[in-house]
């Protein structure tokens, strides 16, 4: 058993002589000591120092010791009684601590166990049998010396990474933490584990789960699917990259497999551009790895995105239709399934579940590796210009005119936001596949029209250039907070109908992000059987977020007869009669008698979940 | 020309965003290590997004070794006032003296019901305030023998333990606009904390609510300079060109803040922004460059 021992210090002391008495932490700290705790032993006439203060004071003179922060003791709000703290505060106080000190503060006051001053070392590994740690009243440097030598002889667990008291503290009672597989236990994060807050939510959504599994190979992902067999009473996100919109791939309290580290990008087969990619790496990652053989494999939008979450839904992107869809450049892919066996799907080996994971993928197996036939690209003409628009209804008239009866080789997005005071702000993305700045300019001036330009970039670039905007996700992970709103649908066409109530929905203040995907040319190519992504036909695809779901129901709803389904990628609602706006009836059918043969126990339910045990279809 | 002749102090306003929580406390050392005078940040605990003031302050006190620090200011109604004394004073105790209390009868009535708190209305807030403030004083005041036994409108208690005692006299700085609680900071306050954007007229508006403190602090039997006058800028830039307060040039921010000390009698000047690099020049080059000028202007001609 590994002893874990620390200090008490008084609290007199410390308010007598806050300085030195700091010092005795810090010393506790760098000799390797386990955690600090504050007492107030005495009861003087006059109140002492305020506990939480204390700890969290030593807390910031510290780095790395376990700090003991009990909050005090809530009582009943009383606003009348100066003396009774906020149960609400004391909460948001202890969240503040935890971040700030990250997986440092033990706030449970039977966290520890104090034995006398100058207690012996038999003593000291008796008290430690409650596999607490064992902390002792210290006045003095030597007194740290002396329980520091004594700490030096404890044994290590070898090689198991141990975790410290404050970190076990905040385990969950229904995460068996302890039988995590061993080819995964490395490099699993829980809470209080530094990397924790990096891996905790996603783009959008704040989460707080668990356990955070990090496989790094397909024997890893099945070890880490066993893991979650066992613990079916839990919410199970996948994760690849965080960019989900849904943030599904994050939840509260449950596990998630986070596929991140599965980030490799190999060319197998020059001559017929077969690039294999793992789910983790992101679409900067992969264009930046494509462009020096001259090809390209279209994605969406924003290079920040993962390859596992786009690339088992469809991958509308500005590439799109010149080139398809992502999954129209999908050969074959590396799946482990439910009952953690590792299998390939391709045209030619289970052509079903081929056909399922483009589209449905994340209800069918975790995606390990994509193998794709990519494209010669050469340099693009890349624009993102901002235009001005008092009549933002005419506007997307006009882009929607425009934009679906462009050459293929030109491609707008268009995003815009509330009107402010009459005025519309419009960021048009547009890429023109062809490399003669000539034809670019050609093929961009009529969107010009649209308003009046406030600013403008062109470049001639490779289409790493596209994706190279996105913003690197740093140490701290993705921060996402709260709960996104989403709603998504995919257009027919873009009547002036839409333009009109898509212009009073923007007017109206429940919409702050708006987009519209310019869909067509190659998407359209391929038949709607091919895969299980079946909207080939739509001139667009349209996003809307808002702050407050309600609000956004109520403003999205004049959208509803312009639609014609929905990408799933862009919608938040989970409601079940969402699944067949995602997947027309038949389709949806093929893929839940799928479900039951590949995940008959529903184990991969994060997103768009299609119920093996439904067996009434929902209604639209 | 109004001048109290405070000592002038320079410092930085926060925000405490929970998702850059060390950022936040790397910009308290940043201003700490520029040489300011003071680092606070906003406390509103019903707002999702930020960190808990005091914690973070006791956090950045830890960090930090020279600089004072306040709340800006302190929602009394959230925390209830023999807590914040304490907190208040432990810190203070274990800052060396670094702690100032910013404080404020709320405001954002729907957030503060929210976590549980009493709605109050303008006018009942501000005699909250005022019998909060007598509270607190009479906890830090450990020299009078006895509890402390309060009756008031909106608060009571009955045999508080006095103590402890701030390592220095705290100040009581009150964030305040309206003629009540302008009063108010004239009669009981050590200091009036208010942010330049939220003045009726800005930096114009200056005069008339001075005079406000002013009376309210002779009806007291108080010398007006005993109200040291703060004021927050939330908006700054450095830029080459000068396009309003505290948005221009060094040279330009020198000027307006020598102005605002001299004519005004503003003796704190606290920005917000965010931003390490102001916070930097503001400390290195502003700050220095006003002392000098309002020292030279303060010492009589000879
Ligand atoms: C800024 C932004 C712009 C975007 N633009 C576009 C666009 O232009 N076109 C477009 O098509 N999409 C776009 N998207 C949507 C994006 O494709 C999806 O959100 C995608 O799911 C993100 O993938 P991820 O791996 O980063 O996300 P994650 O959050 O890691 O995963 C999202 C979901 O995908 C599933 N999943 C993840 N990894 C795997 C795996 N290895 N195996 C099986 N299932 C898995 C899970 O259900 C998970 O909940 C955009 C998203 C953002 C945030």
């Amino acid at each position: 058993m590994v002893m874990e021992i620390g200090i008490v210090l008084d609290a007199s002391r410390l308010a007598r002589a806050p300085l030195e008495t700091v010092e005795l932490a810090r010393l506790a700290e760098e000799r390797g000591l386990d955690l600090v705790v504050v007492a107030d032993e005495a009861t003087g006439r006059s109140a002492g120092l305020d506990p939480w203060t204390a700890a969290v004071w030593l807390a910031g003179s510290t780095s790395r010791i376990a700090i003991g922060a009990p909050a005090g003791a809530a009582t009943t709000p009383d606003p009348t009684d100066p003396e009774a703290p906020y149960p609400s505060v004391i909460t948001k106080a202890q969240d503040s601590i935890d971040i700030l000190a990250q997986g440092r503060i033990i706030s449970d006051p039977s966290g520890w166990v104090v034995a006398p001053r100058g207690a012996k070392p038999e003593e000291l590994a008796s008290l430690a049998e409650a596999d607490l740690p064992v902390v002792v009243p210290v006045d003095s440097r030597e007194d740290v010396e002396r329980l520091a030598a004594l700490a030096a002889g404890r044994d290590h667990q070898g090689g198991v990474r141990r975790r410290s008291t404050a970190v076990r503290a905040q385990r969950k009672p229904n995460i068996d933490y302890d039988g995590v597989p061993a080819s995964l236990a490395d490099t699993a994060v829980e809470p209080g584990d530094p990397p924790y807050r990096s891996l905790s939510s996603t783009y959008l959504r704040g989460g707080a789960p668990g356990l955070v599994l990090r496989p790094r190979t397909p024997a890893e992902v099945s070890d880490a699917i066993e893991f979650a067999r066992r613990h079916r009473h839990l919410p199970l996100g996948i994760r690849s990259a965080g960019h989900g919109i849904s943030g599904r791939s994050t939840n509260q309290g449950g596990l998630v497999i986070d596929v991140g580290a599965m980030n490799t990008i190999r060319v197998v087969d020059p001559a017929r551009r077969l690039v294999r990619i793992g789910p983790g790496a992101t679409w900067k990652q992969v264009a930046a790895a494509l462009t020096p053989h001259g090809w390209a494999l279209g994605s969406g939008d924003y290079g920040g995105v993962g390859v596992g979450g786009l690339a088992t839904a469809a991958g509308i992107g500005l590439l799109s239709r010149n080139h398809g869809l992502t999954i129209d450049h999908l050969r074959s892919v590396d799946l482990v399934l439910a009952d953690g066996r590792q299998v390939q799907a391709s045209r030619e080996h289970n052509p079903e579940l081929f056909w399922a994971v483009r589209g449905a993928g994340a209800n069918f197996g975790i995606a390990t590796s994509f193998e794709f036939e990519v494209d010669e690209v050469g340099e693009v003409g890349w624009a993102q210009l901002v235009l001005l628009s008092t009549d933002i209804e005419q506007s997307l008239r006009r882009y929607a005119e425009l934009a679906s009866s462009a050459p293929r080789d030109t491609t707008v997005f268009f995003v815009t936001g509330q009107p402010r005071e009459g005025m519309s702000t419009i960021q048009l993305f547009a890429v023109v596949d062809n490399p003669d700045p000539d034809t670019v300019v050609a093929r961009l001036t009529p969107f010009l029209e649209l308003g009046t330009l406030a600013r403008q970039q062109v470049v001639m670039t490779p289409y790493s250039g596209v994706m190279g905007n996105a913003a690197d996700v740093g140490p701290n992970g993705q921060q996402g907070f709260g709960e996104p709103n989403s709603r998504s649908a995919f257009l027919p066409a873009a009547t002036p109908e839409f333009a009109h109530d898509a212009a009073a929905m923007l007017r109206s203040g429940g919409v702050y992000f708006f987009e519209l995907r310019a869909m067509g040319g190659a998407i359209a190519d391929i038949a709607a059987g091919e895969a299980s992504f079946t909207h080939r036909t739509p001139a667009f695809q349209l996003t809307a977020m808002g702050q407050n779901n309600q609000r956004l129901n109520a403003v999205w709803e004049p959208m509803r007869p312009h639609s014609d389904g929905l990408y799933l990628s862009f919608e938040t609602d989970r409601s079940p009669e969402r699944l067949l706006d995602a997947f027309p009836a038949p389709v949806l059918e093929r893929l839940r008698t799928l479900k039951r043969r590949y995940d008959p126990d529903n184990l991969f339910r994060d997103n768009f979940n299609i119920d093996p045990q439904t067996t009434k279809e929902p209604r639209a | 020309m109004t001048d109290y002749g405070h000592d002038l102090l320079f410092g930085t306003f926060i925000t405490p965003a929970a998702q850059r929580a060390r950022q936040v406390v790397d910009l308290a050392v940043t201003a700490d290590r520029a040489g300011l005078d003071l680092v606070s940040f906003q406390d509103h605990p019903y707002q999702a997004s930020f960190l808990d003031t005091s914690t973070l302050l006791a956090f950045a006190a830890a960090r930090t070794e020279r600089i004072h620090l306040n709340a800006n200011v302190t929602s009394l109604p959230l925390r209830p006032p023999a807590v914040l004394a304490r907190a208040a004073a432990s810190l203070d105790i274990l800052s060396g003296g670094r702690f100032e209390l910013g404080i404020g009868a709320g405001a954002f009535w729907d957030g503060i019901a929210a976590m549980g708190g009493r709605r109050l209305s303008a006018a009942q807030g501000v005699t909250a305030l005022r019998e909060g403030i007598e509270i607190i004083r009479e906890i830090w005041d450990t020299t009078i023998s006895g509890e402390v036994n309060y009756d008031g409108q909106y608060y009571s208690v009955n045999g508080a333990r006095r103590g402890p005692r701030p390592a220095h006299d705290i100040p009581v700085w009150v964030g305040a606009y309206k003629p009540k609680m302008l009063a108010l900071t004239g009669a009981v306050a050590d200091g009036w904390l208010p942010s330049i954007e939220y003045l009726p007229r800005g930096a114009d508006s200056i005069p008339e609510l001075n005079a406000l403190i002013d009376g309210a602090a002779h009806d007291a039997g108080r010398d007006p300079a005993a109200v040291r006058r703060l004021m927050n800028f939330m908006n700054v830039q450095l830029s080459s060109a000068p396009r309003g307060l505290l948005n221009g040039p060094p040279a330009a921010w020198v000027d307006q803040i020598v102005d605002l000390a001299l004519r005004h009698g503003i003796s704190a000047f606290i920005i917000g922004g965010d931003d390490p690099s102001i916070t930097q020049r503001f400390g290195a080059e502003i700050a220095p460059a006003v002392r000098e000028a309002v020292e030279r202007e303060r010492t009589p001609a000879r």
